[in-house]
């Protein structure tokens, strides 16, 4: 029977993940993750780029889009734009689901 | 361990080319993609069109498979026999450590490199002097939304793949006890250092994330950090104004109802909805519930009611 200690772990929030910690979680090369974040595909408008800090959102959004890419041998920008429709389709539903309408 | 019918999963023929099995594949990603497949068990219909596809687009893989398929139906008990990909040179390429994480122990046991440096085969990454760091590995658990405002210990059991003494990969049931910390989001993520993948020659291991998704409650509706909830209260607490006590995700609290409300009125209770450096806010629409008329005095009243008022909601709307 393993022994439970309960594991106190860090909440990604603001600013959290360095650049290394985002490849690393995608499984993908650093080079990856800068060329897509200066194309404007990844962490466009946050305020957190020019220190190369990421959020839960930019971590959920990087996973996204390489998995699209590598699903569909799909070409960066054409998985961008899926990923902006999917996170969209996203905030809609919540919206609705917020307002009690799903 | 069953035998997989790789073909079948990807419901191509066994002389299928590589074009016909990409385009099978692409078909089958868009159905059962995760993001916005409807399907039931999407995520594990994926998870193994995405084994098939990695094992049949591999020249090198594909052949190997085929020579054992010969002697295998799908669903058949199977074990790996002894050198059974003696004589096939494997590149390496096409799969990653984090794909055995994610893969079948079918799959693992086949291509994983326990399965063959053990053997003898290409150690690779495996071999002598070699320090990898772990992977890192994704899961998702469900919370409930109370945990987001108090915190919580919340154990959660994951497969991890690891090897046994003959350099074969098997999965472990491992149960973790986790701290949920107050003020955690939908969509966010909790990083557990040192919990992912085991590493290689002596290296770190990886980092487990969890991707924290609330467990749906009738009572509340989540939006960021605003929570949204409907309050029944009655024609006379509605139409006179009241002092009506309600739970809330944060405990019981006292709610002013104005007088005049009607159903769909909105309270908003500044910072009541998930702690954080910016807290969420509380919303709760009421909702005018009618008492039954299935008394004589209750028929008494409305009665009195339609006579007394000269109330027509109809004629407010101008219909």
């Amino acid at each position: 029977m393993e022994q439970q200690r309960i594991i106190r772990g860090e909440l990604i929030d603001e600013a959290t993940l360095t650049l290394e910690d985002l490849a690393r979680a995608c499984s993908v090369e650093i080079d990856w993750v800068i060329e897509r974040i200066e194309s404007g595909l990844l962490a466009d408008g946050s305020p957190y780029v020019a220190s190369w800090r990421f959020t839960s959102h930019d971590l959920t959004r990087a996973r996204r889009l390489c998995q699209l890419e590598r699903d569909f041998e799909a070409a960066p920008e054409l998985a961008a734009l899926a990923t902006d429709l999917i996170e969209e389709n996203q905030r809609l539903r919540d919206r609705l689901r917020a307002a009690g309408m799903a | 361990m069953e035998f997989k019918d790789y073909y079948q999963v990807l419901g191509v023929t066994k002389t299928a080319t590589a074009e016909e099995i990409k385009k099978a594949y692409r078909k089958l990603a868009r159905k059962f993609h995760p993001d916005v497949s409807k399907e039931p068990e999407a995520e594990q219909r994926m998870q193994e069109v995405n084994e098939a596809k990695a094992v049949l687009s591999d020249p090198e893989k594909r052949l190997a498979y085929d020579q054992l398929a010969q002697q295998y139906r799908s669903g058949q008990d199977f074990q790996p026999p002894p050198d059974w990909d003696a004589g096939f040179e494997f590149s390496g390429r096409g799969f990653e450590e984090a794909d055995l994480g994610e893969f079948s122990d079918f799959f693992a046991n086949l291509f994983g490199q326990g399965g063959r440096a053990g053997r003898g085969g290409q150690a690779g990454r495996g071999g002598r002097g070699y320090q990898m760091r772990g992977e890192d590995r994704h899961a998702k658990i469900n919370i409930d939304l109370a945990d987001a405002f108090h915190g919580a210990a919340r154990a959660i059991t994951l497969q991890v793949p690891q090897l046994d003494a003959q350099g074969r990969v098997f999965s472990r049931e491992h149960t973790l006890s986790v701290q949920i910390p107050k003020g955690v989001k939908e969509g966010q993520h909790i990083r557990l250092l040192g919990q992912g993948s085991p590493g290689v020659g002596g290296g770190p291991a990886g980092d487990l994330y969890l991707e924290i998704h609330f467990t749906p409650d009738s009572r509340y509706r989540v939006e960021g950090r605003d929570v949204y909830q409907t309050v029944p209260v009655t024609p006379w607490e509605a139409a006179l104004g009241a002092s009506i006590e309600t739970p809330t995700p944060s405990g019981a609290v006292k709610l002013k109802v104005p007088a005049g409300s009607q159903t769909g009125r909105r309270l908003r209770l500044k910072g009541r909805g998930i702690p954080g450096p910016e807290s969420g806010d509380l919303y709760v629409e009421l909702e005018v519930v009618l008492p039954p008329a299935d008394t004589d005095k209750a028929r008494e009243l409305y009665k009195t009611m339609a006579h007394e008022l000269a109330f027509d909601p109809r004629q407010r709307r101008g219909g």
